[in-house]
């Protein structure tokens, strides 16, 4: 909504400045988002009467003029192709400026001097798509008698700052000029003068009937009738009201009811009643794939949620959203139908919306109009047409449904609202504040009684009181404190949240900078790396990309490092977590995992000038997601089962993570020719199911005594099948072994020379450990043979 | 001391003097102290001795051991000393060569932000709530006071799966979920941080998944004076000491009032600069007091409870915070991004936090 200070005045009297005007309205919750200022820039603009105009003799299309401007008739060279003599125009005289900071100079035009510009609106400051059709295209005349060398600015009623709120939903009340008056009255003091609504009706009596076929569509409707209209260009006050309003003036009618509608926010429709061809209205739902042709020449298909207004036949406009082109206004019209009605605002903004045609009449509908001024509207309109479209009015106004005048009242108390503020307010302050507000109050006992206008229907409960109160009285002045709580509870992070965070720490550490990517993706993203082969789409995506969530984190953390490999970071080590999505079926909540994944590509802890560091490989990726399980005391349950089943990983090189058993997660190489196709060479990732991995509670650290007697190693290297894990091995050691054997650990790994094909060379190395004595050589000995045997037995060879 | 002795230690005193190595030492200390050296050949002598002479002979041969004994010592440890000096200067390195690099990675800044909030408001007895970021209609609108037919349900602003279920708006849902798990009984304090995604185009200001952070309290007596006190506290922890809050009425349908929070501009401390867009002030906060049908549709009295709470979009502190420009840097992933977020922050300088 545009106010225009200049207008806003006509409804009340303002004594403070346009800046502080728009900081005081900002601060009682209607932001004010700019300022035009139609004066900024401006000078040297006056009226001037253009007493006569001839050819440029050198220019086709350049004219001479002679323009009075006051105190001396000035020659003026003019291209605009409308300019006429015997007419009054804006000129801008040397030294004077136009916005934008354009200067004009004293200057000669092909050998004839020209003493200044005559302005087109445009040059003015005036959006184009504003301007009236008859000045689009050259100067602006004005259509009375004006006296030259006045400040043209104040002539044009262009003297003049419009504020532009941008309301929050609630504060329909602010969609016109009235209310912005109440505003500006609440917050300043001053009364609200209303427009003139006095109707001078004829003794004929209107001729048109309404009936409402669905009173919970169109609940009330109401018109007029005028007849003998001169259609003509509205008086030059209201078109430029309207231009600072962001309307473009027509005429003098279609300006009436677009000014009216800005006066008291009640948009109005006007019929060309001979068009209607009937002598009633009927308004109705429309028929499912009913046509209609609405005033801007296009054909619309209407559904059965729509209301129209009809002649009882056919419609005749879209109800709240656009008129019809069967029944528009044109310059042959003389007898109006003036429509002034309550729509159903949810099916006015369906309607709108479905057919994209949003308007000031949806707009306002959309909110619900205030029953208040929809008969003063209506009489508004009347009154107007009488003065400015030589108009008279027939007797009465024709109407269907129930118009609720009704105030409501809302019962609160001084307590309740310095409760829910911490304020200490008296009650006579709060009514005060009320009565500001344009509502009734009163005190009875301890209770308060608000009665509140339906220009104000946002106003419901006690609580919308209290706001009412805060935001007049000022939020600055409402007092700080801290709750008092009613039981003290500490605040902690949960146990998931504290170990999530210190992942994050530790990743980071290992040198993992951490990525947070987008939960959609494309359909061909799901079931990558994953064994979830459907995914949870949306109704209506923005694009393939972004269509369906996530089932796997990887394939994002792989679409990072193409992008970053591609400019220059060929070493990336990244890590996500979040929640992937496991669908339930489209109309089921889906089952959210929160899951955590890296990727690693490049060379890592690089050090360049000794040529050392760690490739991306399995087992560089493995030490970190050990080291994940250790920080989370979870090491000894873990195990790393080959796994080939994935499409997207080295068959040979890649591994499902088990703890106790249960699958956890996967790690593993990309798959080269999945590398390949996503600009990657050796890459390896893992996710794991932090869910699942966060069930299990491992409780507090137990300290253990550390060791009186010290331990005993033993090395066995041991030939076996290519085939065969040292997980095999380690396993078949530990079921073997006393609970004296406290480690075993891999310290070699060979093939080739000496070992026979096939086959590879293994050495482990054992310690043993009796907490409770000394063992001496037997002692290991007798611990020890088991566990060769064991080997033995499997038929690996002892070397 | 014997003559022999005297000659004795003469003639090692002489070829002390020549050594130039240990080993050269050691073979001297052989050679006189040694199990046929000389100074123990002086004690075969003592067989030769009367009883009464050996003592003082045996003191004597001691003597001249113990001299021996000592003076090569000495010079072994001169010696040793001289080759570990030799040995240190031929270990000298270049500290200047870059050390073997142990990576690090950076933090999110978003992360970091969310971090930031949740411990502050953690200090102040709230808990940190997470929910789903696929919702119900209900939960996500219709328990937040916005009921079917609102204007903000629109479909094409959401992310809808069905006609019941969606990709949460807000964090809202949270709350909603939080307060009908507590029953109807207060005190509850609670801080929700999450994504949340809009059926926006991506720009650079605009993205269709971002994170926020809504903040909620809801027990017996809590006031908007409750609220102005909390945010003016945590906007002087977060933002800098000399920061200052201020409320504008707004408009939101699960409170009643609402007000939008401004914090006095980090940048240029309130006298107009590019991030405040010349007003002094950084528009930040979302908040108000719980609406009444909010508490009551959880199963709040809402005449015995009442509440407060805020929302913020982390992604939006993080772009004012860092001065990022572009909100799409957050979700691209680029390293040379990311990794500028390693290092920890302080508050600097008291009062200029940023």
């Amino acid at each position: 909504m545009r106010v225009s200070r200049e207008w806003l005045e006509t409804f009340i009297d303002i004594n403070v400045s346009t800046d502080e005007l728009s900081e005081t309205i900002t601060r009682g919750g209607i932001e004010v988002d700019s300022i035009d200022d139609y004066t900024l820039d401006v000078n040297n603009l006056v009226v001037g009467y253009v007493k006569s105009v001839e050819p440029h003799p050198e220019a086709d299309r350049l004219n001479l003029c002679q323009v009075d401007v006051g105190e001396e008739t000035v020659q003026i060279v003019c291209g605009a192709p409308n300019v006429k003599e015997d007419s009054y125009v804006a000129a801008v005289l040397p030294g004077g400026r136009l916005p934008g900071g354009v200067k004009i100079k004293r200057a000669k035009l092909r050998g004839e001097k020209s003493e200044g510009m005559i302005c087109s609106l445009q040059e003015l400051g005036i959006k184009e798509e504003f301007v009236p059709e008859e000045y689009k295209h050259g100067i602006f005349m004005f259509n009375t008698k004006q006296t030259p060398g006045e400040d043209a600015l104040k002539a044009l009623y262009l003297s003049d700052q419009v504020l532009d709120f941008d309301l929050t939903p609630n504060r329909k009340d602010a969609l016109s000029m009235i209310g912005a008056a109440y505003e500006t009255s609440a917050l300043f003091g001053g009364e609200v003068k209303a427009p003139n609504i006095s109707v001078n009706e004829a003794d004929e009596t209107v001729t048109t009937s309404v009936k409402n076929e669905d009173s919970s569509a169109v609940p009330f409707y109401a018109l007029r009738e005028v007849k003998d209209i001169v259609i003509q260009p509205a008086p030059l006050w209201m078109q430029v009201r309207l231009i600072k309003a962001g309307i473009r003036p027509i005429n003098n009618v279609v300006d009436i009811s677009n000014y009216v509608l800005l006066e008291f926010g009640q948009p109005l429709h006007m019929f060309d009643k001979n068009r209607i061809q009937a002598d009633e209205i009927v308004t109705r739902r429309a028929e499912e794939n009913e046509k209609f042709t609405t005033l801007d020449g296009k054909e619309r298909v209407l559904s059965a949620e729509d209301i129209v207004i009809t002649n009882g036949e056919y419609p005749i406009a879209l109800a709240g959203v656009m008129g019809g082109l069967n029944t528009e206004v044109t310059d042959q019209t003389t007898n109006v139908v003036i429509e002034s009605a309550l729509f159903d605002p949810v099916r006015v903004r369906k309607t709108s919306s479905r057919l994209n045609l949003r308007s000031e009449a949806s707009q306002r509908f959309e909110k619900g109009p205030s029953h208040e001024f929809v008969l003063a509207a209506l009489n508004r309109a009347a009154y107007l047409l009488e003065k400015y479209a030589s108009a008279t009015t027939l007797n009465g106004i024709s109407s269907d449904g129930v118009l609720n005048l009704e105030n409501s009242v809302i019962t609160t108390s001084s307590d309740f609202i310095n409760n829910r503020l911490g304020t200490d307010l008296p009650s006579s302050e709060i009514l005060n504040t009320l009565e500001r507000l344009g509502l009734g109050a009163k005190k009875t006992g301890d209770m308060i009684e608000v009665i509140v206008p339906s220009r104000r229907d946002d106003l419901k409960i006690p609580e919308d009181i209290s706001e009412e109160v805060a935001r007049i009285y000022g939020y600055d002045n409402v007092p700080s404190s801290l709750p008092k709580y009613s039981e003290i509870t500490p605040g902690r992070l949960t146990d998931e949240q504290a170990k999530t965070r210190v992942i994050k720490r530790q990743l980071n550490a290992h040198g993992l900078s951490e990525a947070i990517n987008y939960a959609l993706t494309s359909e061909d993203r799901i079931g990558e790396f994953t064994q979830i082969k459907e995914g949870l789409k949306l109704l209506m995506p923005m694009s393939e990309d972004r269509s369906i969530l996530r089932t796997s984190l990887i394939p994002h953390l792989v679409d990072n490092a193409t992008y970053n490999v591609n400019r220059q970071q060929k070493n990336v080590a990244i890590f996500e977590i979040g929640n992937i999505f496991v669908t339930n079926g489209q109309d089921k909540l889906p089952d959210e995992v929160l899951k955590i994944a890296g990727l690693m590509t490049g060379v890592h802890h690089q050090t360049q000038w000794e040529k050392s560091g760690q490739a991306s490989d399995f087992y560089t990726l493995k030490g970190i997601v050990e080291a994940i399980f250790e920080k989370l005391n979870l090491s000894n349950r873990v195990n790393y089962h080959s796994a080939s089943h994935f499409d997207e990983l080295h068959p040979g090189r890649s591994a499902e993570i088990t703890l106790d058993n249960k699958v956890v997660g996967l790690i593993g190489e990309l798959h080269p020719t999945y590398g390949e196709a996503h600009d990657l060479g050796q890459t390896v990732v893992f996710e794991l199911n932090l869910e699942e991995i966060f069930s299990y509670k491992t409780g507090n650290i137990l300290y253990e005594f550390l060791p009186k007697y010290p331990s005993i190693s033993r090395d066995i290297a041991l030939e076996v099948e290519d085939s065969v894990s040292v997980q095999t091995i380690i396993d078949t050691m530990k079921s073997n072994a006393s609970k004296h054997l406290i480690d075993v650990y891999p310290f070699d790994v060979y093939q080739g020379e000496h070992i026979e094909e096939g086959k590879k060379s293994i050495a482990l190395h054992l310690t043993y450990l009796d907490r409770e004595q000394t063992l001496t050589d037997k002692d290991v000995e007798a611990l020890h043979q088991p566990v060769i045997d064991a080997l033995v037995d499997k038929g690996y060879t002892i070397r | 001391m014997t003559d022999t002795m005297s000659t004795l230690y003469k003639e090692f005193e002489e070829q002390l003097k020549s050594v130039s190595s240990r080993q050269e030492l050691t073979q001297l200390k052989v050679e006189y102290l040694g199990k046929k050296g000389h100074v123990t050949g002086l004690m075969k002598e003592m067989k030769n001795l009367s009883n009464e002479e050996k003592p003082a002979y045996g003191q004597k041969v001691n003597e001249l051991r113990t001299s021996i004994e000592s003076e090569i010592d000495e010079l072994e440890a001169e010696l040793k000393a001289e080759a570990l000096n030799e040995k240190l200067a031929n270990e000298t390195i270049d500290v200047t060569l870059p050390g073997r690099s142990t990576e690090i990675g950076g933090a999110h800044p978003i992360t970091r932000i969310i971090d930031d909030i949740e411990d502050f408001f953690i200090g102040l007895g709230y808990e940190i709530k997470e929910g789903y970021e696929v919702e119900q209609d209900y939960y996500n609108f219709e328990a937040l006071n916005l009921p079917k037919a609102h204007p903000a349900r629109d479909m094409q602003d959401s992310f809808y799966i069905s006609e019941d279920i969606l990709l949460r708006t807000h964090t809202s849902p949270v709350q909603a979920r939080t307060l009908e798990a507590s029953n109807g009984v207060g005190p509850v304090k609670i801080i929700c941080p999450g994504k949340v995604y809009r059926r926006d185009s991506d720009d650079a200001t605009h993205s269709h998944q971002f994170t926020q952070i809504e903040g909620l309290v809801v027990d017996k007596n809590i006031h908007l004076s409750d609220l102005k006190g909390t945010l003016e506290l945590f906007a002087k922890e977060m933002f800098g000491e000399d920061r200052e809050v201020r409320l504008r009425p707004s408009y939101f349908p699960f409170t009643e009032p609402s007000v939008e929070v401004d914090i006095s501009c980090f940048k240029c401390k309130g006298s107009g600069c590019n991030v405040c867009k010349k007003t002094g002030w950084i528009e930040i906060l979302g908040a108000g007091m719980v609406h009444p049908n909010v508490l009551e549709m959880a199963g709040f009295d809402s005449k015995e409870y009442s509440g407060f709470a805020f929302g913020m979009g982390p992604d939006r502190v993080a772009m004012l915070k860092y001065g990022i420009e572009d909100i799409r840097h957050l979700y691209t992933n680029d390293l040379r991004f990311i990794d500028q977020f390693i290092p920890t922050e302080d508050g600097g300088q008291k009062d200029e936090s940023i």
